[in-house]
């Protein structure tokens, strides 16, 4: 299985490339007003509005580091009835993908606690790397009120 | 910059030591540049400038074959050239001509030493009738650019030298134009023009021009 990888300080996270439909340069929102945590607006992609959350804000408190390795990763976002959104999300220093083996991934045993997002993790020389689930992003409440700010919008 | 220039002043000491993993260094050296290429803060106007882009309609593929073409660009005194890459051989450092007794005349310089191929070296400028005083023979301001460019087909090759190379330019062959009245001497082989960053350059006529090297070299 083919992985992406991203840094959220100095740890890294993969997404599974299954998710990811492109991955963009860190381009500049639309802020939307009122947006909530980590939200940091949205962007227009081919016409369609679509909301981008920056991980480094809604993990860490800080918002991404303005570099080139800083890129919007296009995901799609799983609704109900099997339908997909888009969902951008900025993260950083993606720069790599990762080839593993998807039993090499193993519950990392603090589950209690964690956020929703968070999946097991892999090992490797330099440490551990954990899988991110796109489709537990977002919590349930700010899934409705994004989707229905840019439906309103658009 | 400070990045770049320490990496350069690392060079010398680094080749001093036995190299016993030099592709494990190499490596490591690579991986540093990247880095430091990945890690520059953004330009301005960049994250505007994407956000414009992807805010444009996906062009849309109409299933209509893009004809392609690609060519070398350089410059020879104040005259901008391009010539098919399908010539094109090399673009070769700067090399001394040795002169050839009783070729004084017409376009042959002489012979030049490309990677220990002996090739006749010819004056483009010459044989196009480019402005002389921006010839190469005579020096130019920009001699850091200088290249012994070698071209030619399956049955010889010839080389000469250029005060620029930009590179090789993709076209689509619809995006030419037809040449002028006015090119001048090199209208004789130029095929078409190309539009290049903001100029026009004339795209030279591959065939015609080889056609003439062979007979003013016979």
């Amino acid at each position: 299985m083919l992985f992406l990888m991203f840094r959220l300080g100095q740890d890294r996270y993969v997404l599974d490339v299954e998710q990811v439909e492109e991955v963009l340069p860190f381009l500049e929102p639309t802020i939307l007003p009122g947006a909530p945590h980590g939200v940091v607006g949205a962007i227009n992609y081919r016409g369609t509005p679509v909301p981008l959350l920056d991980l480094s804000l809604l993990a860490l408190g800080r918002p991404s580091a303005a570099v080139i390795s800083t890129r919007v990763i296009l995901v799609r976002y799983p609704i109900e009835g099997g339908e997909t959104r888009r969902l951008g999300l900025v993260a950083e220093r993606v720069i790599q993908t990762l080839s593993r083996d998807a039993a090499d991934f193993v519950p990392s045993g603090v589950d209690a606690g964690m956020p929703a997002y968070l999946g097991p993790v892999a090992s490797d020389a330099e440490g551990l790397i954990q899988l991110v689930r796109a489709e537990a992003l977002l919590p349930p409440e700010l899934r409705e009120i994004l989707f229905r700010q840019l439906a309103v919008a658009s | 910059m400070s990045d770049a220039s320490g990496t350069t002043r690392s060079e010398p000491v680094e080749a001093e030591t036995p190299q016993a993993h030099p592709g494990r260094r190499d490596r490591a050296a690579y991986e540093e540049v990247a880095r430091a290429l990945l890690e520059r803060p953004l330009p301005p106007d960049y994250r505007a400038e994407w956000a414009r882009h992807f805010a444009a309609e996906k062009p849309i593929d109409t299933g209509v074959e893009v004809e392609l073409a690609s060519a070398v660009i350089f410059r020879i005194g104040e005259e901008w050239l391009a010539l098919s890459t399908a010539v094109f051989r090399e673009a070769a450092e700067p090399r001394p001509v040795h002169s050839l007794p009783h070729r004084r005349n017409g376009i042959v310089r002489g012979i030049v030493n490309v990677r220990g191929e002996l090739l006749v070296c010819i004056s483009f400028a010459t044989l196009l009738g480019i402005d002389k005083n921006a010839d190469a023979e005579r020096g130019d301001r920009s001699l850091h650019f200088e290249r012994m460019v070698v071209i030619g087909r399956a049955n010889g090759r010839i080389a000469f030298s250029v005060h620029e190379v930009h590179g090789i330019h993709r076209y689509e062959s619809r995006a030419l134009t037809p040449v002028p009245g006015t090119v001048g001497h090199a209208r004789a082989f130029t095929k078409a023009m190309l539009s290049w960053q903001g100029r026009t350059v004339g795209l030279l006529d591959e065939t015609r021009l080889l056609d003439a090297v062979d007979r003013n070299i016979a």
